[in-house]
């Protein structure tokens, strides 16, 4: 069952194209993720749906209903998790999760069980007297996806909500995020970090400048890409002089390189290696290390749109 | 605008001691510029006498009988130094040839050294033209009196002349030709001191602002800390949560307000009348005043710092020229009276004084109070119109 569609959806900020006529659709009960590099339009695109910016053109229905007309029909099924920590910094962890309750319409013992819930939830229990300004950065971060949990939501869009944390509260708020859709709760995951959303979408959208450059589950999308291989290599300088020699491989489709390291896509070739040696040693460069991957979304992306999903 | 409500008091219940040291330094800097502004100061002149004649001495003399400023004697280049330095208010000069002018009914030849044109000047201005005029007048008469005398009785002219002066003087000094009854209506009793009553209505109004306008400008905070955008997209409406904000910031100008009011009349003893309800009136129309005005530049400005460093020029500015440093009836400035009643200021002291210093009751205060309020709905409307819900 459709909750949510996007149809057509467009965002022009004066003269940039921020989001450029997309359209996709959320399922009941999924892990919808939304793959993108920063500036790709990702966060703008759930500003629209969570109705905090009026989109230039398009539509989006949240069960049939048109947010557009009526932006009530979501803002209370509605949990968001905005990319920055939106909490109140003078604030206890309790404090701010009483807020947000009371501004979804919680009250008193329903309230204060519900805290008490979700400080569960994001592992924080006894740990929400502290003033926000206190807390650690991972910490503030599971304060940041409580808020949005307190009223249940029947949607939770969580946008890179595991920027600049540490692995363990990421892999945290990973491990939460599955939870709650085992629960029946249906989440949008915005994040340029593939391995996120391999690991908890079901269904993707790829963007780009704006643009939704390839949708469907991981296997639809890492279909687009069957029988390539993504390289990593690592140099110890990369000259114009190499990357001309490289790319002069006959299998070798996209280079990409950043630094001292190139990311190529390639057709699968029988002598890659050997191939790869032999035009390295025609140059002063040498390889520090290699690192042959299988198909993935980074590969995807890479083969879209020539370039690697990187920060 | 519940939610927002105790989420702005629980915010305050955090930082009390901020808005407390904003008031007790309000109210120590309005009671410190009260007391400086209403000392009894009397300034210094310095009279120059070039001419050394018996004429330039009645002159000197009358002067040292007016009590407005404190007079005394010096050279020329003293008397000039000292005006330079700001050391005295002026220099009277007795030019040489004073004697000569009088005898020959010309103009006399006096002058006033000064550097800046002022109340005080104007009033020494005048005290000289009234001087010099009685002088020459009480010459005249002594004149011709001796000349009337000597003619009918073979007495000495100059005897008769100092003589009959010196009667003119005292008939002056005693007798005066017309007499002039200055009274002070008396509205009730304590309103002796006005210009310490003006200097802390003035300053109160002026530093509450400062608290008004931040409190509001606390939704710049809010966008900062992506809490604006997070409520936005929660369940409660944009009028509820500007509400919630204005409610909140209403709340604590007027608290303040009254507190720097009340500690006025128990600190510091200062009467502001009996009407306190009406008082109350127009502080709540000030306070929503400026509350709006705060919205207002909160939309016009991006961040707090922005507002932070707008808000003490557009404040200080417009509490001068609303008379809260001091008083409109001493700006003969016809622009600056005029620019006075686009500022939220003048209204609200204009309305203060009527009540505290002439004992006014709610009649005066009605159009102040309105003009007031429109002010504030026209700052209200554009500040709804201008601050980003997005």
């Amino acid at each position: 069952m459709t909750l949510l569609q996007i149809s057509n959806l467009q965002k022009y900020y004066k003269d940039v194209n921020a989001v450029d006529s997309i359209s996709f659709d959320v399922k009941k009960g999924e892990v919808f993720g939304l793959l993108g590099p920063n500036g790709a339009g990702k966060s703008t695109t759930i500003s629209m749906i969570s109705t905090l910016i009026k989109p230039t053109s398009g539509q989006i229905t949240y069960n049939g209903e048109s947010i557009l007309e009526n932006p009530k029909a979501i803002q209370q099924k509605l949990g968001v998790v905005p990319q920055e920590i939106a909490l109140y910094p003078s604030l206890s962890g309790y404090e701010n999760l009483k807020f947000w309750g009371h501004s979804y319409g919680l009250r008193g013992n329903e309230l204060k069980n519900r805290i008490a819930e979700v400080a569960e939830i994001i592992g924080l229990k006894d740990r929400l007297k502290k003033k926000i300004e206190k807390y650690s950065g991972g910490m503030k971060r599971r304060i940041n996806i409580g808020a949005a949990l307190l009223h249940k939501p029947e949607l939770l869009i969580m946008d890179e909500p595991t920027v600049g944390i540490d692995p363990q509260s990421r892999n945290h708020i990973l491990e939460t995020v599955l939870e709650l859709n085992k629960q029946g709760m249906t989440i949008i995951y915005t994040s340029h970090y593939m391995e996120e959303v391999e690991f908890l979408c079901s269904r993707i959208s790829i963007m780009d400048k704006g643009e939704i450059i390839a949708s469907g589950t991981q296997e639809e999308l890492i279909e687009i890409v069957k029988g390539q291989k993504k390289i990593n290599l690592k140099f110890d300088r990369i000259t114009k002089e190499l990357t001309e020699k490289i790319n002069s491989i006959s299998y070798v489709q996209n280079i990409d390189t950043q630094d001292e390291e190139m990311v190529l896509a390639t057709q699968n070739g029988d002598n890659i290696f050997k191939d790869l040696i032999s035009k390295v040693s025609e140059t002063d460069s040498n390889i520090l290390s290699i690192d042959i991957k299988k198909p993935n979304l980074e590969a995807v992306f890479l083969h879209l749109t020539g370039r690697a999903l990187r920060d | 605008m519940l939610s927002i409500i105790l989420l702005r008091l629980q915010r305050l219940k955090g930082e009390y001691h901020v808005f407390l040291i904003m008031t007790v330094l309000s109210l120590v800097f309005s009671f410190i510029f009260g007391m400086t502004q209403s000392q009894d100061f009397t300034p210094t002149v310095l009279i120059v006498d070039m001419d050394e004649s018996t004429y330039s001495q009645m002159v000197i003399d009358e002067f040292k009988n007016d009590n407005t400023f404190r007079y005394s004697v010096a050279n020329y280049d003293a008397a000039a130094t000292q005006v330079e330095d700001g050391k005295v208010l002026a220099s009277i000069v007795i030019y040489e040839g004073f004697d000569t002018d009088i005898r020959n009914n010309n103009i006399p030849s006096i002058g006033v050294i000064k550097t800046k044109e002022d109340r005080d000047i104007f009033t020494l201005n005048s005290i000289v033209a009234n001087i010099t005029s009685k002088v020459i007048g009480n010459t005249n008469i002594a004149e011709i009196a001796s000349i009337y005398v000597s003619e009918l009785a073979d007495a000495d002219k100059d005897t008769l002349f100092d003589k009959a002066y010196n009667m003119a003087v005292e008939d002056w000094r005693y007798k005066k030709p017309v007499f002039i009854e200055a009274s002070t209506l008396e509205q009730g009793a304590g309103f002796s001191d006005d210009n310490l009553t003006h200097s802390i209505i003035g300053f109160s109004l002026f530093f509450s602002m400062y608290t008004i306008v931040f409190a509001i400008g606390e939704i710049l905070n809010d966008r900062k800390n992506n809490t604006w955008q997070r409520v936005l997209v929660s369940p409660i409406s944009k009028i509820s949560i500007l509400g919630g904000h204005l409610v909140v910031t209403f709340l604590i100008g007027l608290v303040q307000v009254s507190v720097l009011f009340i500690s006025g009349r128990y600190l510091f003893d200062i009467n502001f009348g009996v009407n306190l309800g009406v008082i109350l009136l127009i502080l709540s129309a000030f306070v929503f005043t400026v509350t709006s005005l705060g919205l207002f530049l909160s939309g016009i400005v991006k961040t707090h710092s922005q507002l932070a460093a707008m808000t003490p020029i557009i404040l200080t500015g417009t509490s001068m020229l609303g008379g809260c440093m001091w008083p409109l009836e001493i700006v003969n400035n016809k622009i600056v009276l005029a620019l006075a009643n686009i500022t939220p200021q003048k209204w609200a002291i204009q309305a203060m004084e009527s009540i505290a210093i002439h004992g006014k009751g709610l009649n005066e205060v009605v159009f102040p109070a309105l003009v007031l309020t429109v002010m504030g709905l026209i700052f209200f409307g554009l500040g709804v119109k201008l601050v980003r819900f997005e």
